[in-house]
């Protein structure tokens, strides 16, 4: 099946892949990990939108940009980058849209990890969401 | 044969899961040991000071004391380590400040796993390296830097008309011997001038004095 590259960048995900060979069980905890910092990430992206708290909204989106530029998850870096402009701006007109493909695109991720990893890579709290 | 010395590495990120991947990343290379982790500029700069690394691998937003913060105390802590910036985005002045603050290299975070080890090894030997790439001529990268920010109004330092042009000259890459011919004077009198220039601006060789020259608009605007 064709990798959908801005879901999550192959070359970043093999390559790490690679670097942790000798570890798989660390592999796939450093990618739930990741995952189970971006859903609380997006709780507090939503809540910071919902109080107008730019700054909080700012340093949450750039957090989670990092970690999601790092590991290859593109469009959930794109999004963060997005909101954290907003947040920047102090103007959150139009968060409520990057909130919703933000979440779309963090469950892709999540979606192509369990096929890729199994679903033990899914957090405990976001099996449901498969 | 002897082994080659491992590259020390200290990686400053805040978030717990950029250093742990890029700690893996990086050991998967048997030249490089990652040595310490700081979660702040704070730690990052404890840890320098405490484990000597040979590179540091710098995010520019951190909290407690920022990346840019921590990178001007690194320079001016007169340590040996190599710091390499690492960010998500960066716009030019930022490009131009961290190299104006001693940083050796910039690696963008969705590059990070596939050019760092690159990167590294790069600037421990003696590279600087911006956009994925070693730089091959940094006095020209800086130019273009500066050109692309906001210029400022232009100063002399105390520096006679003669040493302003040698300035300009030599953050052309001009050696010694094309100044002299440039100006129709002896190479020893354009190291006289160099010295002056030197103990004026107080600078210690013509890196330093091409990085204060585009630090402090020391050079004529653009075809002017």
């Amino acid at each position: 099946m064709p990798v959908n590259e801005t879901t999550l960048a192959s070359q970043v995900f093999d390559q790490l892949r690679q670097a942790m060979a000798s570890d798989p069980a660390g592999f796939t905890e450093l990618y739930r990990d990741y995952l189970a910092d971006a859903w609380q990430a997006l709780q507090m992206l939503r809540k910071a939108v919902q109080q107008g708290q730019a700054e909080e909204l700012r340093a949450n989106a750039h957090r989670l940009k990092g970690s999601s530029l790092v590991l290859g998850a593109r469009e959930v870096a794109q999004c963060a980058s997005a909101l954290e402009e907003m947040g920047r701006n102090a103007d959150v007109r139009g968060a409520g849209a990057a909130m919703a493909q933000i979440e779309r695109a963090l469950l892709l991720v999540q979606t192509e990890l369990s096929d890729r990893l199994g679903p033990a890579v899914v957090p405990a709290d976001q099996t449901a969401a498969l | 044969m002897v082994a080659a010395t491992p590259i020390r590495v200290l990686i400053a990120d805040d978030h717990p899961v950029v250093r742990v991947g890029l700690r893996n990343m990086l050991q998967a290379d048997s030249l490089i040991k990652v040595v310490g982790e700081a979660r702040d500029g704070v730690e990052a700069l404890e840890l320098a000071r405490k484990l000597r690394p040979d590179i540091l691998l710098l995010d520019l937003a951190m909290p407690v004391v920022a990346g840019m913060e921590a990178l001007r105390e690194m320079t001016s802590g007169n340590l040996n380590t190599r710091t390499i910036v690492l960010t998500g985005l960066i716009d030019n002045r930022q490009i131009l400040e961290a190299l104006q603050l001693g940083a050796r290299g910039v690696v963008l975070k969705d590059a990070a796993v596939e050019n760092l080890t690159e990167c590294i090894r790069a600037v421990m030997q003696g590279q600087y390296w911006l956009e994925g790439q070693p730089v091959q001529n940094l006095v020209q990268v800086l130019r273009d830097l500066t050109a692309q920010t906001a210029p400022l109004p232009r100063k002399t330092f105390g520096l006679t008309a003669r040493e302003m042009e040698v300035v300009t000259l030599i953050t052309e890459g001009c050696t010694n011997k094309d100044i002299a011919k440039t100006f129709g004077i002896s190479e020893e009198t354009v190291k006289r001038h160099l010295t002056n220039i030197f103990n004026k601006l107080g600078v210690g060789n013509r890196l330093e004095l091409a990085l204060f020259a585009l630090n402090h608009n020391l050079l004529p605007a653009e075809g002017g």
